[in-house]
């Protein structure tokens, strides 16, 4: 059990670091560091400081280890539009974006999963088409698109929900649903096919024949079975938390972290970008550790190591 | 001259338990020497795991023995993959147990026996299309399943398809891995007639590895048994038969199924399967051996030369 | 039974089964058709310039709605033409998709062979890139390097390669160990077939259904995702246009033009329609192991 812990903390770790090196090769590539972070009219001796705090000037390998004690420092640079450091602005923004993406990943769990579950329960029924071409249209349609088709429809045309501000709760319903539902339908889609498949398995069929009740068997069963790919999906989608708001945030001038990238990217501000880059990815490889840890808890294979090989 | 000689060949596995277990050798192959005479049959017989196939492929060349080397026709064999190594490939071939595997299933049969005429680069087309059917000819194989694909053919039928594409650029040594286990009895005996058939009419040297006593013995003019990665009898297939030296291959002789009252009594061996990764000391047979004594924990026996010329390695057999 | 009609019943191939093509997807395989062929004659087709600008004909809207036929679809608030402007959007955005699809399946594919072929730490560097890329949102990974990079259409159609590439160097590489342990590749290797014959002579055409079938599912995604950046601003920039940029440029006038950016919207919206449903019938018919 502690070598599974141990090799998924290490894997964790290890795309982390991919991620920051990524974003230091990507960096380099583009120019002069220290002029790209620092705004242009930095005074030149908080420029030389910061190519120190960097070493520039020094070989390569050893400005990758300084970059990577800076990140762990949380150096990462100071905005150029308002010369804050970026981790404040980026910090500050959080919270707005949680307040749409965790309602929206709420509505995404409870409306997909459950539908999902019953189409396959259903299957071929009149039901499982309808809400498999909910499904279907729920990820086709991009979430800029059904964004702005609720705006049109529910603020200009009816006038029920404002269209833009944030200080009513009311200003959140369209903002959420505009990013639930096309992971909605994704969710539906994928617990269908992981309900499908574990159903079709012939251990349901003799826990069927002996005489338990089908209802029994779904929840006792087939349930647990499919929620070990359905984990996955789930946890993907948490992992992208933070990334999932950047269009919609656009669409309702919502002023959280997707939004302040978008900016960010169009002004190449890139110590906002760099920032936003690793908060998204600790996020993610955050929420896969969480749901490997899980796997192991779900699924009793996972667990632990292989018994000893040869006999006695 | 022989053909195929491999001198005190080893071939050593390392194998690891998990990511962090220790790594154990796993000694498949254990000083193997062995000649085979141009249009003769060795036989290699053994039980799951004696190492027979693992020989067949250090034989080929497709894997590197760790100990010991290998000549073809007097040239070491070159290392797997290289081009050298490809060349050599029309010279020797390999049909195994499993023919649907073996063959690509989008392309026809008639394709994949030409196959190898393309890959060395012989002939023009309609050379090679003449050559692909005296081929399917030479094996029993009716023209019009040609064109078909190998899923559409049964398990004799693609088994011959194999052996003609195996045969296509007339290899001097043809390497057969369990080649009849997959197939019905009835359609084993055809097989094993046609293998000897084409091995008279095209002079071909084979080394045939099977578990299967009776078959070994119909085609062999040589066998060896093999245990454990040894070689712990080898000489004429029918004293062998006839009068086992080596306690193993008594057991093994003894329980071929025969009509009528027994030969040879039947031993029943006790202890468990060999494991390779798990090597008794001294002769690898000992914890089985119905007649073992203290020497035979101890020191490995050597193959040596018994009264009639055959090889034995077993402690209690009287070296000539 | 005679021997000969014994003999011919076993040698008989098994009779091919023919399923009709469902309404659905012959639909998807029409509209489709009809995107292609509008891309691919969009200089006949449209009727003006995509910058043309008619300034006293702003913010017309389309036929049916109270224009004319001169403008069918409308004009933004530039007086341009907006079927021109979709014209030559669904040309773009076709384009950019397609060739960021071919480019990560050619890159994931080879990548994918690479590591099956040599095994070791060749095998074990593209496993961590794949789960790389497979662990990060590609939105932020894309919006990072054109923030680095800046924007020009090659860079980002190489951008949008990047895109799924991991999904075709998982199969590739999956199917490639499976074909060189035990079967095929594994014989035609003994036969003396170089490395390059094995794999694209036999290995590929094999595995080509299962790519294909992943490559229709990448497919829709890179549409939605180049029409999400451009809609943005940072993806296709002006002069030129596509899908995206048309919302993205027909949102300002959402109260008082919708039809600028509907008519873009419904193709995106059909578009990626068509490509799924008929990658989840090729799936069906092809290789129903495929999540």
């Amino acid at each position: 059990m502690l070598r599974f812990v141990a090799t998924r903390l290490g894997r964790a770790l290890l795309t982390i670091t991919l991620v920051v090196t990524f974003a230091f090769i990507v960096l380099r590539l583009s120019g002069d560091p220290a002029l790209i972070i620092m705004s242009p009219d930095a005074p030149p001796e908080a420029l030389v400081a910061f190519r120190q705090a960097w070493g520039l000037d020094e070989p390569i390998w050893l400005q990758y280890f300084k970059y990577f004690t800076a990140i762990l420092q949380g150096e990462l640079g100071q905005s150029f539009r308002d010369g804050r450091p970026a981790i404040e602005l980026v910090a500050e923004r959080i919270p707005a974006t949680l307040t749409l993406t965790l309602p929206a990943l709420a509505l995404k769990v409870g409306l997909g999963i459950p539908a999902g579950i019953y189409a396959a329960l259903h299957r071929n029924s009149m039901t499982d088409r309808v809400v498999m071409t909910f499904a279907v249209a729920g990820f086709t349609v991009p979430s800029f698109v059904l964004g702005l088709l609720l705006v049109l429809v529910f603020a200009v045309q009816l006038g029920w929900l404002p269209s833009g501000g944030q200080d009513v709760w009311r200003n959140v319903i369209l903002p959420v649903i505009a990013m639930g539902l096309g992971g909605a339908g994704v969710l539906a889609r994928f617990t269908r096919s992981a309900m499908l498949e574990v159903l079709g398995q012939p251990y349901i069929r003799t826990a069927s024949a002996k005489g338990v009740p089908w209802g029994l068997v779904v929840r006792g069963h087939a349930l647990p079975n499919a929620a070990i790919p359905t984990v996955t999906v789930v946890g993907f989608m948490v992992g992208s938390l933070m990334a999932g708001a950047v269009v919609v945030e656009s669409v309702f001038s919502w002023p959280g972290v997707g939004r302040l990238m978008v900016v960010a990217v169009a002004n190449r501000d890139l110590a906002v970008v760099q920032c936003v880059l690793l908060l998204v990815s600790a996020t993610m490889v955050t929420s896969n550790l969480i749901v490997d840890l899980l796997y192991g808890v779900l699924d009793p294979r996972l667990r632990g190591s292989a018994p000893a090989g040869g006999g006695h | 001259m022989s053909l195929l000689s491999l001198d005190g060949v080893s071939r050593v596995y390392s194998t690891r338990r998990g990511l962090f277990g220790r790594p154990m050798p796993v000694r498949a192959v254990d000083h193997i020497s062995f000649s085979v005479a141009p249009g003769r049959t060795l036989g290699i017989v053994g039980e799951s795991g004696c190492g027979k196939s693992t020989t067949g492929r250090v034989a080929l060349g497709i894997e590197r023995p760790s100990d010991g080397g290998v000549l073809f026709n007097g040239v070491p064999m070159p290392p797997p993959g290289t081009p050298a190594w490809r060349k050599m490939r029309a010279r020797l071939q390999l049909v195994n147990q499993d023919p649907l595997g073996a063959m690509d299933r989008r392309l026809t049969v008639a394709a994949q026996v030409e196959e190898p005429l393309e890959i060395h680069g012989i002939g023009d087309r309609s050379e090679r299309r003449d050559r692909v059917a005296a081929l399917l000819r030479d094996v029993g194989l009716r023209a019009d399943l040609a064109q078909r694909h190998p899923h559409e053919l049964s398990g004799g039928q693609r088994q011959r398809a194999v052996l003609a594409r195996a045969l296509a650029t007339d290899p001097a040594l043809l390497v057969a891995d369990e080649p009849v286990s997959a197939l019905d009895v009835s359609i084993q005996a055809q097989v094993i007639n046609m293998l000897t058939d084409l091995q008279e009419a095209r002079g071909i040297a084979m080394l045939f590895i099977s578990h299967d006593l009776k078959v070994v013995r119909q085609v062999s003019h040589e066998v060896a048994v093999m245990y454990l990665g040894r070689i712990v009898e080898q000489g004429d297939p029918e004293a062998i038969f006839a009068d086992p030296l080596h306690p193993y291959s008594r057991a093994l002789v003894s329980a071929i199924p025969v009509p009528g009252p027994r030969r040879i009594e039947r031993v029943v061996l006790t202890g468990d399967p060999p494991n390779p990764a798990d090597r008794p000391s001294g002769c690898a047979f000992h914890p089985r051996c119905p007649v073992a004594v203290a020497a035979c924990a101890a020191t490995v026996p050597d193959l040596r030369e018994a009264a009639d010329g055959r090889l034995v390695a077993c402690h209690l057999v009287d070296a000539a | 039974m005679s021997e000969q009609a014994l003999a011919q019943a076993a040698v008989a191939a098994p009779p091919r089964r023919r399923a009709a093509v469902p309404a659905g997807v012959m639909a998807a395989i029409l509209w489709l058709g009809f995107m292609v062929s509008v891309a691919l004659l969009a200089d006949v087709i449209r009727p003006y310039g995509i910058t043309a600008m008619d300034l006293r004909a702003r913010l017309q809207p389309p036929v049916g709605f109270g224009g004319d036929w001169m403008h069918p679809l409308g004009t933004d608030e530039l007086g341009r033409d907006v079927f021109s402007r979709l014209v030559e959007s669904i040309r773009m955005s076709l384009l950019i998709a397609f060739g960021a699809t071919i480019i990560a399946a050619v890159f994931g594919t080879t990548m994918g062979f690479l590591a099956a072929h040599f095994r070791g730490w060749v095998e074990q560097a593209v496993l961590m890139l794949i789960d790389f890329q497979a662990s990060m949102p590609f939105l932020i990974l894309a919006l990072s390097v054109l923030a680095f990079f800046g924007n020009s259409l090659p860079l980002f159609i190489c951008l949008m390669g990047l895109y799924g590439w991991e999904r075709h160097a998982r199969i590739s590489r999956g199917l490639a160990i499976a074909a060189n342990a035990q079967g095929y590749a594994a014989a035609v290797r003994q036969l003396g077939a170089t490395p390059m014959r094995i794999y694209l002579k036999h290995v590929l055409p094999n595995i080509a259904s299962t790519l294909i079938v992943a490559a229709t599912l990448s497919f829709p995604e890179v549409v939605l995702l180049e029409s999400g950046l451009s809609f943005l601003g940072l993806g296709v920039q002006p002069p030129m246009t596509s899908l995206g940029n048309m919302v993205g440029y027909g949102r300002e006038y959402l109260t008082r033009a919708p039809w600028i950016l509907l008519s873009p919207s419904v193709v995106i919206v059909l578009t990626t329609l068509s490509v799924s449903i008929l990658g989840d019938w090729l799936r069906d018919r092809l290789d129903p192991t495929l999540t």
